[in-house]
């Protein structure tokens, strides 16, 4: 049994920086994670760290609180964020009223903008749309989800934090009406722990009710599904917003190699079964192409869906619900955190931290927002020339990943799962989406003897089937030439389809 | 003046060419680059699904290329192939009333028709002990796949330095290597063990150093086709390309089609875009056998439309977008497998105004390649059945 003062239930963004927050206030606790890092809305975002423009008009509050975490985390997070900036466009036919209003609303809660004519704004971002009518720059910048929450949970760690993914709980102790700790098993092995604590804090974001409701509690939410998809190019270095009030397909973050183009909003029940439509990819395309003309006749690599978790609200549109954030006191020894964001995930913990320390009698201040995070001075990125040093040992190509990178991970935190050498190395992130690459990996884990055959085989399988769903509604054009290849490769050649098992 | 222009130079297209070649024919063939049959394991798939693939092929919908062409013309065609691998010294055995299996990279068995006499086996997969061989530094070859799916067998990974298997194909063609590697085997010290090595046992003559190996060494050895680049794969290209080369035939290697001239209901030639003076191939008749969509005969797009990228033929497209594949990846048979070019019984496309064109190959409609898993089979079946048909014509 591990003793601990609080457990958090969740490793997204929000659970991520309250772990790192109570290490900093010296408090010991304890992070569960039935995944690996970033698996739920923070992983299927748009990896965009909000200037706060988006919500000027329609919600000034989180405006603000975007525009003060944006300036904090490009600080603190710097290895995490690139600093694009960001346009929004107007396009003949969009209101030059709520321009006007847009330009005040910044202002009014300090998000500075710069009005740029066809020409400047063409210069910028050469893609762009030449028809537009002006564009107004404002400090948007592209985030890495994934590195957030990792560093974030590495600076816990370093504070003697602990951190257990791919751990889930299955049940939430209590005495005398009071929550005392929980029941975890280790998704891989079954392997059960029991932490006790003397505060649980559930950060888990669209699953939020279900794990309120282990402890007899609720947390009243709508959830709201938004999909995206991933184009094979960078077709633009800054964030591309379409001025005009919040609606599908209104933006296109540029991110690594790639571009993220989303969204939509449709009112989901369950976060666990949901996937993109063929007419979402539709919308966002034809939305998009009006921003970008190229975005249609280039190769799009995936779809993918996250659901956002939002406050209940009796209005129709998800988008009117505000993206605040609140915290519940279950008055059991639970606090549930929901809605915000993960530009506002800082903040959110910092509050969650405050709520804590009050609860425990100590006096601690918050120091997340001065002091960076760890691991950061590690993370030189990955020159090219280091990279292509081994040719030969490059196991992903799309990504130049080599077989040392994929060793180093196995070697440092003895994963069993595809996912964390994904998120720790980008492999199978290119424009094969693991398609080659994947077999790979699970060749070498077998050399390592992290996995049996028989094992890497199922993993194997159901990578492409989970693949295949992002893939599925991306299939025209050049992409579905390139999905066919693969299904020679694994159906065909390999026979993955009526693969039987040996007699043994 | 050629008699025939085949427009494609995958396997379909350089079977037809091989078959006109053969009757005396004048042909040329136009290809944009390697096929696919490059990247397949190099063994002919007929009818996969099945046990029987001759006998079994009147289960097959009436739509399918198979029953249009007829059960004797494949079985003509799958010898005439046979035979012309035998004068290039690429051997395969097999025949096509009755289906043999191989051993995969990942440790599964494949079930196929025609192999390829270096990765024949020719024993109980399952029962016997197996050794297998690897070398250092191959990305897309993992024994351990192998090894711990099966109850008796070990691996060994050789140190030849060389580290890719288009490299070590060509080694193997080089005595000395030839002989280091054939003292490393006599030393393993795995009494009775059948070899199984990835396919790099040379490019040009993989056969005669296979039976090297297997005369030094007394002992059972076979290949295991890898993933792309495959070079059973490429050896069967090039095989087919000498061939035809052999018989006098001329190839416009990497060449996109810029232009189609024609002349009432004849095309009469096409245009090859090129740096320079444009090349202009003029012909009597005309076969195109450019593939699918995965080798660009056919071109998808986000409207449910698909095309026809040479001559812009009309294309059968099954349903809309959504519908095009299964949920299931594993699920053979999406419906988009059933797209194509709509052919008549004598292979030329239906509703075309040409009289002088005619079609091959997976661009058919109803093939259903991984379906039926009968992909090098009908590429080479109405490849050879639509030159008879092209000879016919120019007769």
């Amino acid at each position: 049994m591990i003793k601990t003062d609080v457990i958090i239930i969740g490793g997204g963004a929000t659970g991520c920086g309250i772990a790192r927050d109570l290490a900093l206030r010296g408090i010991p606790h304890y992070l569960v994670e039935k995944g690996d890092f970033a698996a739920g809305a923070t992983g299927a975002c748009h990896g965009l760290l909000h200037s706060g423009a988006r919500y000027a008009v329609t919600d000034p509050e989180a405006a603000e609180e975007c525009i003060t975490e944006n300036m904090i985390l490009r600080k603190i997070a710097s290895k995490c964020v690139e600093q694009t900036g960001g346009l929004f466009v107007r396009l003949p036919g969009d209101s030059k009223r709520y321009r006007d209003r847009f330009l005040k609303c910044c202002d009014d809660v300090g998000i500075p903008t710069e009005v740029l004519s066809p020409t400047r704004a063409l210069e910028l971002v050469e893609n762009l749309n030449p028809t537009i009518e002006e564009a107004i720059m404002v400090p948007d910048c592209s985030i890495d989800p994934f590195r957030l929450c990792m560093l974030n949970a590495l600076s816990s760690r370093h504070r003697g934090g602990g951190v257990l993914t791919h751990h889930r709980v299955t049940q939430i102790l209590k005495e005398k009406g009071t929550c005392v700790g929980v029941r975890a098993e280790d998704t891989f092995t079954g392997q059960k722990k029991e932490i006790r604590a003397r505060l649980i804090v559930n950060a888990t974001g669209a699953w939020a009710d279900r794990v309120a409701s282990m402890a007899g509690s609720s947390v009243p939410m709508t959830l709201a599904k938004g999909s995206l998809i991933v184009s094979n190019h960078r077709l633009t270095n800054m964030v591309i917003n379409r001025l005009r009030p919040p609606s599908d397909g209104d933006i296109i973050v540029p991110n690594e190699a790639v571009c993220l183009a989303g969204t939509t909003s449709i009112n989901v029940k369950d976060p666990e079964n949901i996937s993109v439509e063929h007419h979402e990819v539709d919308l966002i395309t034809t939305e998009i192409e009006h921003m970008v003309p190229k975005f249609g006749s280039t190769r799009m690599i995936r779809a993918y869906c996250g659901v956002r978790p939002l406050l209940k609200a009796d209005i129709g549109d998800s988008r009117a619900i505000s993206r605040g954030f609140r915290i519940i006191d279950h008055e059991n020894g639970m606090l549930s955190i929901v809605g915000g964001k993960l530009s506002t995930y800082r903040l959110m913990a910092e509050k969650m931290c405050d709520l804590i320390c009050d609860r425990f009698g100590k006096k601690a201040t918050c120091t997340t927002a001065e002091v960076p995070l760890d691991g950061q001075d590690e993370l030189t990125g990955y020159p090219l020339s280091k990279r292509l040093k081994k040719m030969d040992e490059i196991v992903c190509e799309c990504e130049l990943v080599t077989r040392q990178n994929i060793e180093n991970v196995i070697n440092r935190i003895g994963p069993r799962h595809l996912e964390d050498i994904q998120h720790r190395t980008r492999l199978g992130m290119g424009p094969c989406q693991g398609g080659y690459c994947t077999y790979r990996a699970l060749g070498i884990m077998q050399e390592g003897g992290r996995i049996s055959s028989e094992e890497s085989i199922d993993i194997l399988k159901s990578f492409l089937q989970r693949r295949f769903k992002g893939i599925k509604p991306t299939l025209w054009g050049d992409q579905l030439r390139e999905e066919q290849l693969i299904e020679s490769i694994y159906v065909g050649i390999l026979n993955l389809g009526s693969f039987r098992r040996w007699r043994r | 003046m050629y008699d025939a222009v085949i427009i494609g130079g995958g396997i379909s297209g350089l079977m037809a060419s091989l078959w006109l070649a053969t009757k005396g024919r004048r042909v040329a063939v136009v290809s944009k680059g390697d096929p696919m049959c490059c990247l397949s394991t190099g063994c002919i798939d007929v009818l996969g699904h099945t046990d029987s693939p001759l006998k079994d092929m009147k289960k097959l919908p009436s739509s399918h290329p198979y029953r249009m062409i007829g059960q004797d013309a494949v079985e003509e065609s799958l010898i005439f192939f046979k035979e012309i691998m035998e004068t290039v010294g690429l051997n395969y055995t097999g025949d096509p009333s009755r289906n043999t299996e191989i051993l995969t990279p990942i440790g599964t068995t494949k079930t196929t028709c025609f192999v390829p006499t270096t990765m024949q086996v020719s024993f109980d997969l399952e029962e016997e002990y197996i050794h297998v061989i690897s070398f250092k530094g191959l990305k897309d070859f993992y024994p351990s796949y192998i090894i711990s799916r099966k109850k008796n067998a070990s691996f060994s990974i050789f140190d030849m330095d060389v580290y890719n298997t288009m490299g070590l194909a060509h080694a193997f063609e080089e005595k000395a290597f030839l002989g280091r590697f054939i003292r490393m085997i006599r030393d393993l010290e795995v009494p009775n063990a059948k070899i199984a090595i990835p396919a790099v046992l040379g490019l040009r003559s993989p056969g005669r150093i296979t039976e090297e190996i297997r005369m030094e060494t007394e002992r059972d050895i076979f290949e295991i086709p890898t993933l792309p680049p495959s070079i059973p794969g490429l050896r069967l290209f090039r095989g087919l390309k000498k061939a035809f080369f052999e018989k006098g035939g001329h190839i416009y290697w990497g060449k996109e089609i810029a232009s189609i001239e024609k002349s009432g209901n004849k095309i009469e030639a096409i245009t090859l875009a090129g740096e320079g003076k444009p090349t202009r191939v003029h012909g009597k008749a005309f076969l195109l056998a450019t593939g699918s969509f995965i080798s660009g005969g056919l071109y998808a797009t986000r409207e449910s439309k698909a095309y026809e990228t040479v001559f812009d033929l009309p294309v059968y497209m099954p349903d809309k977008r959504h519908k095009w594949f299964n949920d299931d990846f594993f699920k053979t048979g999406h419906p988009i497998e059933r797209a194509g070019i709509q052919a008549t019984e004598s292979l030329r496309p239906k509703d075309s105004e040409y009289e002088n064109l005619f079609v091959s190959g997976s661009i058919l409609a109803f093939s259903e390649i991984m379906k039926y898993q009968c992909g090098h089979g009908l590429g080479i079946s109405t490849g050879v059945t639509a030159a008879k048909h092209m000879d016919g014509y120019l007769k």
